[in-house]
């Protein structure tokens, strides 16, 4: 009995070692099986790697054609920004002619001269002698545009270069339209210039003075002109 | 009787639950160990039934022939000859003859089980 426990002890521990080497070459196979890569699956890896190499070189095509085409955007906004400069320092140069031409109304600083026919006239004297005529006005206007007067008119009407001024007894034809006296003559320009232009000695005012006509010169902080009132310049 | 069966049960459980990490050039060892055990395993079971068995000689030869064909597989290896494909052969021939001789035995027994009275002739 004791002999056959013995054996019996000794045969389980045999049991054991060879259980315990079978199970475990078993599941260290299967581990070994599943870090394993089979020829299918080396095959499969290849393939999708080619795919993603193709993948990644049409991205990289791609991505530079991208980046092309992104250039020439640039460029091409370049271009425009330039355009657009040109056109706004045109639309800008449209409106400073615009205003000089008179076709839209100016606002500046500038003076108003103001003309006006004696009051007083003596006993046998000519009443020509003591009233505005249209060489008095010639006389303002081109001092006024000599001193830099950027912008004329006379009662409101603006006067270009090519306006004329006719003496038509009481009223003065300025561009067709009839203007009585007093006639202001206003200018934009800088004011403190024109006044001091007007006002040298045996200069304008001077003459003015001397012929008997009563000149008022008043410095304005805004003048108004509005826009070109007669069509007969275009004729 | 049931020492055995619980200790074959308690190895499985063991090796299924143990983790042990072992390189992988040390996988040949392991595979011939398993060789020499179970050749040894039905060596004896075949002495048993030949009624030769001797347990000192079963539980030596266990040990001495798994040693054996480690050393052997060991040796084949820093030689860089695959000697444990020796030990592997010679284990895989003994285990086919002993399985064999098992088989006759059995299958005998089974017959003059089945016929008592019939003699039997092809042994």
């Amino acid at each position: 009995m004791r002999k056959a426990n013995a054996s019996h002890v000794m045969l389980f521990f045999i049991m054991l070692v060879v259980g315990f080497l079978i199970s475990y070459s078993f599941q260290w196979t299967k581990e070994r099986k599943d870090l394993n890569v089979s020829p299918e699956q080396w095959e499969k890896e290849y393939e999708t790697r080619k795919l993603l190499i193709n993948q990644e070189e049409t991205n990289r095509k791609l991505q530079e054609e991208l980046f092309q085409k992104q250039k020439k955007v640039t460029e091409i906004e370049e271009q425009l920004k330039k355009e657009k400069e040109l056109y706004y320092n045109l639309v800008e140069d449209v409106e400073k002619l615009r205003m000089f031409v008179g076709e839209v109304g100016v606002v500046g600083e500038g003076i108003e001269v103001t003309l006006e026919d004696s009051s007083y006239v003596p006993e046998g004297e000519n009443v020509n002698n003591y009233i505005v005529h249209e060489s008095h006005i010639f006389k303002v206007v081109n001092e006024l545009l000599i001193s830099g007067a950027t912008a004329v008119a006379i009662n409101g009407q603006r006067i270009f270069h090519h306006s004329y001024i006719i003496c038509n007894g009481p009223v003065v034809t300025v561009d067709g339209n009839q203007f009585p006296a007093p006639f202001v003559i206003s200018a934009i320009g800088d004011a403190e210039v024109l006044t001091q232009a007007l006002n040298i000695a045996g200069g304008v005012l001077d003459q003015l003075a001397y012929e008997n006509i009563v000149v008022k010169v008043e410095k304005k902080k805004e003048i108004k002109m509005g826009p070109y009132l007669s069509n007969e310049l275009d004729d | 009787m049931w020492l055995p069966v619980i200790g074959i049960l308690l190895g499985i459980i063991l090796g299924l639950y143990s983790n042990i990490q072992i390189p992988d050039e040390y996988s040949n060892y392991l595979s011939i160990a398993i060789l020499a055990a179970l050749d040894t395993l039905f060596g004896g079971f075949r002495a048993y039934l030949q009624n030769s068995y001797d347990e000192l000689v079963f539980v030596s030869g266990f040990f001495f022939n798994i040693l054996l064909a480690a050393s052997l597989a060991f040796l084949g290896v820093h030689l860089g000859v695959d000697l444990y494909l020796v030990a592997m052969f010679a284990f895989g021939v003994r285990l086919f003859q002993n399985i064999a001789v098992i088989r006759r035995i059995l299958i005998a027994k089974w017959n003059s089980g089945r016929n008592t009275h019939k003699k039997k002739s092809n042994f």
